[in-house]
């Protein structure tokens, strides 16, 4: 009788192809597959309702969409730029501390430990108009006599929704450049010493390139984050009011899952991937330039 | 007088029915019941009296989940897409009932016809949807009536500066025409604030919806097409807008939800809120309002048609149509709503839906002023109270409206934009349903 043999790699491979397989591929075709149908949670036989490219017509055509695609590549500009600039100079500050520098990092790591709803309560609280916390203290020191809408207005809503993500974020930053700043070799800063470079042309010109690389995995990473920034504004404003504050996710979330439209949603899913796909592609390219720049390979 | 007799009678007439169908002893021995509940501390009491049931019919009461009617709304989507309908019993709410057309059972052969008839006959009529009764109530029952600040009304001063600007008496508003009038007098922004309302979800679009019932309009014609895009319905979104406009409510309203509302109402800087009978309690509670002594509840003010404002609710019961034993998990359900059960839960302050508690919560508050005040107000209110549209759809098209409501609010659109874009959204949603 015939036994089929496996080859022994692909025998060792299979627990992983099968788990890749089941957690990964499967999702993504059916809910590709369901982003072709009219697919309602409450009316599971709409599955096979085929409806073709219907629903990516609907989403390509909704200007709220849009809208909130634009939003979500304007925080992502924002928060993450913010959240580079201050991650490197905490980073740069930590570096020079000599006593208590493990202290320092752990504290630095906090607002990550925090779950984003509880970030998302916690600013709502502190912006809101009436009660809050920041209101109090602007009326209480004079400096306004009126309740400043903060999560109303569209662009003090967006600058609480980033202060938010800045806060909870930054130390990612924080954190992978520190350990940027750890890897470089002392020799070029010593020699750029030397030369006689001033420490701005010291940082500007031997430490920031070499941190470059460093910089770029941070910013692909979060750029995936707040792609898909979703808890922290669903509490805040819902993406309201007005859809003022309207994120891709906070829009698709509702979609599917309040509307119970799944097969819209995952249409429009597919749609805010491609935003994710292309700022991972860029920071790649980045890093990838980063590192053949200092040697590294390409 | 006409009003006690009728309610005696009525009060009588549940009293032959009241006890729910006795329960047999060891009826359902064996048997175990998963139950998905609203959790919270407010619903907690009634669940502690499951063992009795258990310990009389023999059968097991498994609770598998425990949240918020939103989060459990997305459960049991998820549950219905994945055909794992494994449970039997679960909360349920007038608002959201309609969207699970195939989840529940009809429970009316299974639940005794003289228990039916010791439920208020409106919210069995509220909970019955393709002829299927699909939810027993609970004791807690929704409408909103109006809380206000007492003090604000013994003020002479303030009654003359009033009658000199409007040109008629102070006193608790009984149109919402008043209101807007008081509420823009009252107001001292950003210390004091004259009313508030919720400004987004489902709240905003509920509150405009009644607001257009009591102007005389309807939220949808009876294909269910959209007609709130009508005089009003504008008539309707204007009040929201005018008081916006003049800073008599919080700039952050449009964000507000109903903890928001009890917490600012409870600060003490609001003069009128209208609000759920579940925060008369804490409203009045020293230790937690700033209002509390001050705090006096009207009957909901009316519209311009004469109709009080008055969208409805109520929490439930509901028995899943994959159960595989339908009688025991009707039992529970039953015995969750009778009357000793609501009884329970009516003492901590929501308001029952059967009868023959209307009566004992009444005469159990008589000597407590305030409670009273409180009860009648809402049972006045009740009166005239009415469920939301009966369409699958309420919800989805309450997403659609909101946004709009708001922009108007906010001052992105005007109402004329605003009502006819929402009323496109709708129009598209029903017909991209095949409602028409």
């Amino acid at each position: 009788m015939y036994r089929m043999r496996l080859p022994p790699w692909l025998v060792l491979l299979m627990p992983a192809f099968v788990i890749l397989l089941a957690v990964v591929a499967i999702p993504l075709v059916l809910s590709l597959y369901s982003s072709f149908t009219a697919f309602q949670l409450t009316r599971p036989e709409t599955i096979t309702r085929w409806i073709g490219t219907f629903n990516y017509e609907k989403a390509i055509g909704d200007a709220n969409f849009w809208a909130a695609f634009g939003r979500t590549v304007l925080l992502l500009t924002v928060a993450l730029n913010l959240e580079m600039l201050l991650g490197l100079g905490l980073a740069l500050m930590v570096a020079k501390v000599t006593h208590g520098q493990r202290l320092l990092r752990t504290i630095m790591m906090f607002p990550m430990m925090f779950s984003p709803i509880l970030v998302g309560f916690q600013f709502k609280f502190i912006f809101n108009d009436n009660v809050g916390l920041l209101n109090n203290a602007l009326q209480s020191l004079g400096l306004t006599d009126v309740a400043i809408p903060w999560l109303v207005d569209g662009n003090l809503a967006f600058i609480a929704i980033v202060t938010a993500e800045v806060w909870t974020s930054t130390s990612v930053f924080a954190i992978l450049i520190l350990a940027g700043l750890f890897a470089i070799p002392q020799d070029p800063v010593e020699a750029a010493r030397v030369d006689g470079c001033t420490p701005w042309q010291t940082f500007r010109y031997v430490t920031l390139p070499f941190l470059m690389p460093f910089i770029y995995i941070a910013m692909a990473i979060r750029s995936l984050d707040v792609a898909r920034a979703y808890d922290i504004v669903q509490v805040m404003t819902a993406g309201g009011p007005a859809r003022r504050t309207e994120l891709l996710w906070t829009l698709i979330g509702r979609t599917g899952y309040v509307d119970a439209r799944m097969g819209y949603a995952n249409a429009m899913g597919y749609i805010a991937i491609l935003l994710s796909i292309a700022f991972t592609v860029h920071f790649f390219r980045k890093l990838s330039s980063a590192r053949t720049s200092l040697g590294m390979g390409d | 007088m006409k009003t006690f007799a009728a309610s005696s009678v009525l009060a009588l007439l549940a009293g032959l029915g009241l006890a729910s169908a006795a329960l047999a002893d060891g009826e359902f021995a064996g048997v175990t019941i998963d139950a998905k509940l609203i959790g919270g501390q407010q619903y907690e009491a009634l669940y502690a009296r499951i063992p009795e049931w258990e310990a009389k019919t023999g059968a097991k009461v498994n609770i598998v989940s425990q949240k918020n009617h939103f989060e459990l709304d997305k459960e049991f989507k998820a549950d219905i897409a994945a055909g794992s309908i494994s449970w039997c019993v679960g909360s349920n709410h007038s608002s959201f009932a309609s969207q699970y057309p195939q989840l529940y059972t009809d429970l009316t052969p299974l639940v005794p016809a003289e228990t039916i008839a010791g439920f208020v006959p409106a919210h069995i009529e509220a909970a019955t949807l393709d002829g299927k009764l699909l939810i027993l109530p609970r004791a807690q029952f929704d409408v909103s009536a109006l809380y206000y600040q007492k003090s604000l009304y013994t003020d002479p001063a303030k009654a003359e500066a009033f009658k000199a600007k409007y040109g008629y008496d102070l006193a608790v508003p009984e149109t919402w025409d008043q209101v807007r009038d008081q509420a823009i007098f009252f107001a001292d922004p950003p210390n004091f604030y004259g009313t508030q309302y919720a400004g987004k979800e489902e709240g905003i679009t509920g509150r405009f919806y009644e607001m257009i019932v009591a102007d005389g309009g309807a939220m949808f014609n009876d294909d269910f097409s959209p007609a709130f895009n009508s005089d009003q319905g504008k008539m309707a979104l204007q009040w929201f807008v005018d008081l916006y406009k003049a800073g008599a409510v919080p700039p952050g309203t449009t964000n507000y939800l109903w903890d928001d509302l009890g917490n600012g109402f409870a600060s003490g800087t609001i003069a009128l809120n209208l609000d759920w009978p579940g925060w008369s309690g804490f409203f009045n509670d020293p230790a937690a309002s700033k209002a509390s002594g001050n705090v006096g509840v009207a009957p909901a003010p009316k519209g311009a048609a004469g109709v009080r404002t008055g969208w409805s609710g109520f929490h439930g019961f509901s028995v899943t149509e994959a159960c595989a034993n339908k009688e025991a998990a009707a039992s529970l359900v039953d015995f969750l709503t009778n009357d000793d059960s609501q009884k329970l839960e009516s003492a901590a302050g929501p308001l029952p839906t059967r009868t023959a508690v209307w009566e004992h919560v009444i005469a159990a508050a008589a000597s407590d002023p305030y409670k009273s005040e409180v009860l009648a107000a809402f049972q006045e209110t009740g009166k005239t109270a009415f469920p939301v549209p009966k369409t699958p759809y309420w919800i989805e098209a309450s997403n659609l409206i909101y946004p709009e409501l708001q922009a108007a609010i906010l001052g992105d659109k005007t109402v004329d934009e605003a009502l006819q874009a929402a009323s496109d959204a709708v129009d598209g949603l029903m017909r991209e349903n095949g409602v028409y």
